[in-house]
């Protein structure tokens, strides 16, 4: 908690014969991050890849191919395989899937080739339904020129200035008129011009086929609903071996990953032509578990030793090391940057204060538990990951925004419990008075207490920032000195401290017009730590530092936003309600007043209207709790840029020894 | 208070409110496009991306303070 995981550098160096038993051990473990050896000299070159290398990646790119075309996802595996059998099944079948799946997909592109052929045929002949004319008559001839087409207006007449010797037959084909000209070679060159003439005249060509266009268009229909039964079949039998064989494609994939890894590991190494070099980082913890496994596994032979000598920080990798509840708030912690070496890890902080404020900002038991249950039923289906570590966040944050609705007495934006504004009996849902905690009253209404709330608001947005500033101080002291934090950290505390209290004995004044309270101790005590913050500033970060001040008071009233996102979730909320309630549901008070029709307008309404609050209540709490973590409390503090621990190993999930 | 001025508080806390969105939206244009930019460049600077973004935001939030002071206050 707080601290990245405590690591030792560590060499491990041994005769060449032994490369290959140390790499399975320390792939088994998948404990050591390995550092790239780049800096090669005369006596060490870089490893070269253990000799089946090359055959594994040729397995797993044909391998890649096949679950490429299947469609394999990841899933949960029903069973595992035995790591053993592995190599024999994945020469044989390899292969045999693979010629499958080819010759289907081969079969399947040449069927859509073929479907494709016959259905330009089809609409090709379609025209030609309109007209009393067998295909074969359209062609052959010497002496006469055919000539066929949509058209949209007389041809005849103006054929007529041309010749009389002629023969057209036309028809409707879809509301448009379709024509066939049987006309001799002699009058080509009128023709071609008149038809250019004609703007409506669209032609057509005549397909190569014989017999009567209905009769045609039947047999194609046919051919292409056969073609279609054929493509499906052979799609059935690729999905069967999808489902027979996908497993073990995944088992597979995960062998040949893992081999080829081992494979190349040596590319990261330094070898001389007898002997090899690995460097790298364990965590300090397990280092004697590194030990014990190559003292068992290989013996003496192979040397082993911690490396004291001092490194560039950034060298070292970085595993966040958080208790269970905060560990997937390392994912917020990544996402923005991996902390250096000796920096605070934040995820702990940041367990309580993201779903804090995002419990506040929506605080309502309806949104509340809809947000609970999506991230549980998330949480659920997706196991590890990402995912699931977004899934707990939000699952906490809903759990919050639960209790924090009740103390809202909020749920989907109708009272919970009765209230009394302005005199007048408010009705909640629960039809009871709320709780009284500790003295307090509750539901505190959050449209009637926008004072206090925003005072709220700030005293946390004021404590978060120092407490940033507490985290600041401590990680300036220990990557420098006392000094240094005071002048970069502790003149920040000063002037937020000073500040406020002259502030808060500052604004009550000017807001109801009195005097500035120049005698009150606590004004003065607080302008003269400001003074001596700004003066220590300047001191140890330089006059320009000066500029900065504001940022200090921006970054207070940010936290405004707290109460601003939470009103605006809330008046949405509550203008849905009115809307459905009053227009469709109770018109004129009464219960269905404005009939059915009405009612389900208003159930619509009442819907749609929460759900668009919803994705808003997830997202607007969401991002604003996030950037508050990221831009007020991060950058009192946080750095970043450590380098990830990427252990020299996987984690089997299809296969097991 | 009176209606009149009433209306015009209501109207001025409205115009806080507006503008300083406006101007908050217009800062943050350009740094959005340059953050998405650079992301799609390398999805490390999402972190950095979303903290150049929001900055102008608080721009939006002083204009919001001063119609709630607006509201309450007066």
């Amino acid at each position: 908690m707080f601290k990245p995981t405590r690591m030792t550098r560590v060499a491990i160096a041994g005769t060449k014969e032994l490369m290959g038993p140390v790499i399975s051990v320390l792939h088994k473990l998948n404990m050591i991050h390995i550092t790239d050896y780049n800096e090669e000299t005369e006596d060490f070159k870089i490893g070269k890849p253990l000799k089946p290398a090359s055959k594994l990646s040729e397995h797993l790119i044909s391998l890649r191919g096949i679950s490429n075309q299947l469609g394999i996802a990841e899933k949960e595996p029903k069973a595992k395989f035995q790591v053993k059998e592995l190599p024999v099944q994945i020469d044989e079948r390899i292969t045999v899937i693979q010629r499958e799946v080819a010759s289907r997909f081969d079969e399947l592109r040449s069927i859509e080739f073929k479907i494709k052929e016959k259905e330009d045929l089809i609409s090709a002949v379609k025209p030609f339904m309109a007209l009393p004319l067998s295909l074969d008559s359209y062609h052959g001839y010497d002496t006469i020129k055919v000539h066929a087409g949509y058209i949209g207006e007389d041809i005849e007449t103006k054929l007529a200035k041309i010749t009389r010797d002629y023969e057209i037959f036309d028809g409707e084909y879809e509301k448009r008129t379709v024509f066939a000209l049987f006309i001799p070679r002699g009058f080509e060159e009128e023709i071609q011009k008149l038809l250019q003439e004609l703007r409506s005249y669209v032609e057509l060509k005549v397909p190569e086929l014989k017999g009567n266009p209905p009769v045609i268009l039947e047999e194609l229909t046919k051919e292409v609903s056969s073609l279609k039964e054929k493509y499906l079949s052979i799609r059935t039998e690729l999905d069967k071996i999808k489902s027979e064989y996908s497993e073990f494609i995944m088992a597979a994939d995960e062998y040949l990953s893992m081999e080829t890894q081992k494979a190349e590991a040596p590319l990261r190494f330094a070898t001389s032509p007898n002997a090899f070099i690995i460097d790298g980082w364990v965590p300090s913890r397990r280092f004697n578990v590194l030990e014990q496994e190559l003292q068992k596994s290989i013996g003496d032979q192979v040397y082993l030793t911690k490396l004291e000598e001092e490194v560039n920080e950034e060298e070292i990798p970085i595993e966040l090391e958080n208790p269970g509840p905060s560990k997937p708030f390392e994912l917020l912690i990544n996402t923005f940057a991996t902390p250096k070496y000796r920096e605070i890890d934040p995820a702990s902080v940041i367990f309580i204060t993201f779903p804090l404020f995002y419990a506040i900002m929506l605080g309502d038991v309806g949104y509340g538990i809809v947000v609970a249950a999506m991230a549980f039923v998330i949480k659920t289906k997706f196991k590890t990951g990402g995912l699931n570590a977004l899934a707990l966040i939000l699952f906490l944050s809903g759990i919050l925004s639960i209790l924090l609705g009740v103390l809202y007495g909020e749920f989907f934006g109708f009272p919970l419990f009765n209230v009394e504004i302005k005199g007048e009996l408010e009705h909640g849902i629960l039809g009871i008075a709320g709780p009284s905690i500790a003295g307090f009253h509750f539901p505190i209404h959050r449209f009637e207490s926008v004072q206090p709330l925003l005072l709220m608001c700030l005293i946390i947005g004021m404590l978060h920032v120092f407490l940033g500033l507490i985290i600041g101080f401590r990680n300036i002291k220990i990557e420098h000195d006392l000094k240094h934090a005071i002048f970069a950290k502790g003149s920040w505390m000063m002037i937020l401290i000073g500040g406020v209290a002259a502030i808060a004995k500052l604004m009550p004044a000017l807001m109801s017009r009195q005097p500035v309270p120049s005698g009150d101790p606590v004004f003065l005590g607080g302008v003269a730590l400001a003074i001596i913050g700004i003066i220590l500033l300047i001191k140890g970060e330089g006059f320009i530092s000066i500029l900065e001040i504001p940022t200090l008071l921006s970054n207070v009233l940010s936290y405004s936003r707290i109460l601003a996102i939470g009103l605006s979730s809330a008046g949405i909320a509550l203008a849905v309600n009115t809307l459905s309630m009053n227009l469709f549901i109770r018109p004129h008070g009464v219960l269905l007043g404005g009939g059915i029709g009405l009612a389900l307008v208003g159930v619509v309404i009442l819907f749609i209207g929460h759900l668009i609050n919803l994705l808003l209540g997830i997202l607007g709490p969401g991002l604003h709790s996030l950037r508050l973590q990221y831009v007020e409390f991060f950058t009192k503090f946080y750095e970043g840029g450590g380098k990830k621990y990427v252990p020299f190993g996987y984690i089997r999930k299809y296969t097991e020894e | 208070m009176d209606p009149t001025q009433a209306g015009m508080v209501a109207i001025g806390a409205g115009i806080a409110v507006g503008l300083s969105g406006i101007g908050a939206g217009m800062g943050e244009q350009a740094i959005g496009a340059a953050a998405v930019g650079a992301m799609a460049e390398d999805e490390k600077f999402f972190g950095k991306g979303l903290l150049m973004t929001v900055i102008p935001e608080s721009i939006a939030i002083f204009g919001l303070v001063v119609a709630l002071i607006l509201l309450f206050v007066f």
